[in-house]
């Protein structure tokens, strides 16, 4: 189980000598205890207590990263069971697969799009993460060559799916300094695959459907020296994915089962419903989701819910508050009142930039919520307004005084001309109406 | 903590629908509910039900669903056999979108369309009245009344305008949507004022309401997982089934501006993420309106 502050500091020097970088034993505790520190740092420590506290205060999910550089990605480190506990830390990554079975042409289009595909959301880059290759020919050679084919790991993280040791040997001869993830070690070939993870330092993926088994053969391939583990159950059915990834997390968190504190693959292809097993995936536990080459749609709504999930619950993302010029504007340009909320900043930009004219964002502290919901919750007022204005000074940058408010804020509109002496014009409630109607409406 | 097995502790089962065995006409009625466990958690089988949701008036719908049924949005009642025998809907949702127009005051509309509705279907129906104080008690009490002995799911209370639809609901045996913005305090608030005015516990459905994906869905899902884990430690006023409805699924950029050869697909992507995670955080029944996104999420929920 999970070890309580204090509990952990019992086991502590009580020096207070500070050579671990906190202040106190106390408050090295209490980060070991959030998994935010590690015990390596206190040097006093004997073997036995460091073993010990090294047990309950590591991440109960290890951290591990498939792939190198720009692209590589780091899954586990999580801590909770349910988001609105804490937060969700690490998105699983999405590798799209191709098969040493495919046309060159084939292999190399989904590896461009992979690569080059970015979709943007409310300013952050949301991407496909990888390539899982699969050794669909059984034939080692094909598949290395599949294997340069998808970039050989230097460009994107890659899983190599194969089930012959020979298969491994020659991809890993490829691809071994980029750390893909090997797929799979299972009862069978288990010593071989630990002993090339080990050799490449790579991530290995550990397969068999019964949960002791699958934590006995995570144990077996980490005293074996290829600690940096994923967990694949074997799903046979996406219900039993969600029930299975559940007891796994559980059994992490809990710390009941160290051989679950691992990561979980999920592919989704032998489930077929590619779309359900991708939410499945992001919303139950997966690290690495493999998925074949989705359409457009599917895509971006996969990488939508993805971002929602591992959103902060306790910080909508935000844009900082101040006055954002847009198309150049001059003194006689209209002044734009909206909240800092980052999907209605990115939301008015669109539409604003879109439309070639020029205006002021001018952008209160709402610590993040929507317009209709900081009118809704009291967070937005005229005596925001009204030193929000005078914060930016907003009054130098132009030789009117119009404030032009979103529709949704319509009834503050009597108090914001109170509390600031602006004239307020109401504007439309969908920001896509803000350009007709700066159009129509605005003359100075 | 999570699995309690103690006897209070089962998410209470709530009654669709009614056959003629029942009092109704509906060949047959649901119950969902009855859960002692996380969605998926167990092998006993989820009740999940999917809902096609058709309307009176077209002119206050989504485009991309208006193009795809063509003329059934003309005929509530064509469009909900539909639902139900082409796109496999386990029940209808009416939505009275004919009481949006400025200065509505066909009430005698409203039971019409609700007996045609019902003549057309052979499944639970699911009635969404009015969304204005002054217009509910009519609305409510004229459907509820053409659905006398139906037991029709009727919403949406909220906590400012609640008592129309519940008293509706009392008067012809109906159960209740109790809505409330993406709070849980909100929610149990609500479903106590509901029990005060004497809407049993096993009348009520909890809408938690559902921001869509990419605007505002992570905060639905996560208040739905906590009223379920509410419910399964013991908090009885937030033990009931819940129903999602994104409602403002379809207008968001994404499907809004796809190109138009690709338009039904991200509605149904973007229903069908949303819907599916929405079952996964705990709901019974989600609700949906492009034809299509019916029988995806059937598919999936069989896998
Ligand atoms: C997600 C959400 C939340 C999240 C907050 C998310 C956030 N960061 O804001 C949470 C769960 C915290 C929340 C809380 C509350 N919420 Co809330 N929430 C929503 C939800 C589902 C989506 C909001 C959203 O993201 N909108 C998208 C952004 C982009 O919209 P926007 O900022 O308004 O911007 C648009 C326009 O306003 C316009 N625009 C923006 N700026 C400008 C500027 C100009 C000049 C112009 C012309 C136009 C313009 O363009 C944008 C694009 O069209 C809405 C429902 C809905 N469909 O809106 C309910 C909703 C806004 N919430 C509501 C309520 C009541 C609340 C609470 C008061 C309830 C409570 N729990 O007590 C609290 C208040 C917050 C607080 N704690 O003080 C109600 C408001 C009812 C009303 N009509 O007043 C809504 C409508 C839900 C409902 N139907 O009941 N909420
Ligand atoms: S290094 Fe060890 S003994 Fe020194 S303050 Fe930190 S925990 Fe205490």
């Amino acid at each position: 189980m999970a070890m309580k502050a204090l509990d952990i500091y019992k086991h502590l020097p009580k020096t207070n000598c500070k050579k671990c970088g906190y202040p106190t034993c106390l408050a090295f505790a209490m980060k070991l205890a959030t998994g935010k520190a590690e015990i390596e740092a206190c040097p006093d420590l004997d073997p036995e207590t460091k073993t010990l506290l090294g047990g309950v205060t590591r991440p109960p999910v290890r951290l591990v990263q498939v792939g190198v550089g720009e692209r590589s990605v780091p899954i586990g480190e999580e801590f909770v069971l349910f988001r609105h506990e804490k937060t969700f830390y690490h998105p699983p990554g999405i590798m799209v697969q191709v098969s040493d079975a495919w046309p060159e042409e084939k292999v190399r289009f989904v590896v461009e799009e992979v690569r080059d595909t970015v979709v943007q959301r409310v300013g952050q880059d949301l991407v496909l993460n990888g390539i899982a290759v699969r050794n669909e020919s059984g034939l080692p050679d094909r598949f290395a060559a599949t294997v340069t084919l998808a970039g050989g790991g230097s460009s994107l993280p890659l899983v190599l799916i194969a089930d012959n040791p020979a298969s491994f040997e020659a991809a890993l001869a490829v691809a071994g300094n980029y750390r893909p993830l090997i797929h799979a070690a299972t009862e069978e070939n288990w010593e071989e695959l630990a002993a090339l993870a080990k050799r490449y330092g790579c991530p290995l993926t550990v397969r068999t459907p019964n949960l002791p088994n699958l934590a006995a053969l995570a144990g077996k391939c980490a005293d074996a020296g290829a600690p940096d583990l994923l967990l694949d159950p074997v799903p046979q059915s996406l219900s039993g994915f969600i029930a299975t990834a559940t007891e796994i997390r559980r059994a992490a968190i809990g710390r009941t089962e160290p051989g679950l504190g691992y990561p979980i693959y999920l592919d989704t292809v032998p489930l077929n419903e590619t779309d359900a097993a991708l939410a499945a995936g992001i919303l139950k536990y997966a690290g690495i989701i493999v998925a074949p080459p989705l359409a457009h749609a599917s895509r971006e709504a996969a990488l939508t819910l993805r971002q929602n999930i591992y959103t902060d619950p306790q910080k909508p993302i935000q844009v900082t508050p101040g006055i954002y010029p847009i198309n150049d504007p001059g003194p006689s340009a209209p002044i734009l009142l909206t909240v800092n909320f980052s999907l209605t900043y990115f939301t008015l930009l669109g539409y604003l930039e879109a439309s070639g004219i020029p205006s002021y964002l001018f952008i209160a502290d709402t610590e993040g919520l929507s317009v209709l919901t900081a009118v809704a919750g009291g967070k937005l007022t005229e005596t925001l307004v009204a030193e929000s204005l005078k914060e930016f000074n907003v009054g130098d940058l132009v030789d009117h005084r119009l404030l032009v408010i979103p529709g949704y804020a319509a009834p503050l509109s009597g108090k914001i001309e109170d509390a600031t002496g602006w004239k307020v014009l109401v504007g439309p409630r969908d920001g896509a109406d803000l350009p007709g109607y700066l159009e129509a409406e605005w003359k100075t | 903590m999570i699995d309690s097995n103690e006897p209070g502790s089962a998410i209470r089962e709530v009654r669709l629908g009614a056959t003629r065995a029942e009092g109704g006409t509906r060949e047959v009625s649901y119950v969902i509910g009855g859960e002692r466990g996380l969605p998926f958690s167990r092998e006993e089988p989820g009740r999940f039900l999917v809902a096609l949701e058709v309307c009176d008036d077209p002119r206050f719908w989504p485009q991309v669903v208006r193009d795809y049924v063509g003329d059934l949005a003309n005929n509530p009642d064509e469009w909900a056999r539909a639902a139900e025998r082409t796109y496999g809907a386990d029940l209808v949702r009416l939505n009275l979108t004919s009481t949006k127009q400025r200065g509505f005051d066909a009430f005698s509309e409203i039971a019409a369309t609700t007996e045609r509705v019902l003549a057309a279907t052979t499944r639970p129906l699911i009635i969404e009245g009015s969304n204005e104080p002054n217009l509910d008690s009519e609305v409510f009490r004229r459907c509820g009344e053409a659905g006398e002995g139906e037991r029709l799911l009727l919403g949406t209370a909220e906590a400012d305008r609640y008592r129309s639809v519940a008293a509706a609901a009392l008067a012809y045996g109906h159960a209740v949507i109790a809505q409330s913005p993406i709070d849980i305090n909100l929610a149990k608030q609500l479903n106590i004022l509901l029990q005060e005015m004497g809407v049993p516990q096993d009348r009520i459905v909890i809408d938690p309401f559902t921001g869509a994906l990419g605007y505002g869905f992570e905060y639905s899902y996560s208040v739905m997982e906590r009223i379920r884990l509410a419910a399964l430690s013991g908090d009885a006023d937030l033990a009931m089934p819940m129903i999602c409805a994104s409602t403002d699924t379809l207008s968001v950029r994404e499907v809004r501006e796809a190109p138009p050869e690709e338009e039904d697909a991200m509605a149904v992507a973007w229903e069908f993420y949303t819907a599916y995670s929405a079952i996964v955080a705990g709901a019974s029944i989600v609700c949906v309106r492009h034809p299509l996104t019916v029988g995806k999420l059937k598919t999936a929920l069989g896998v």
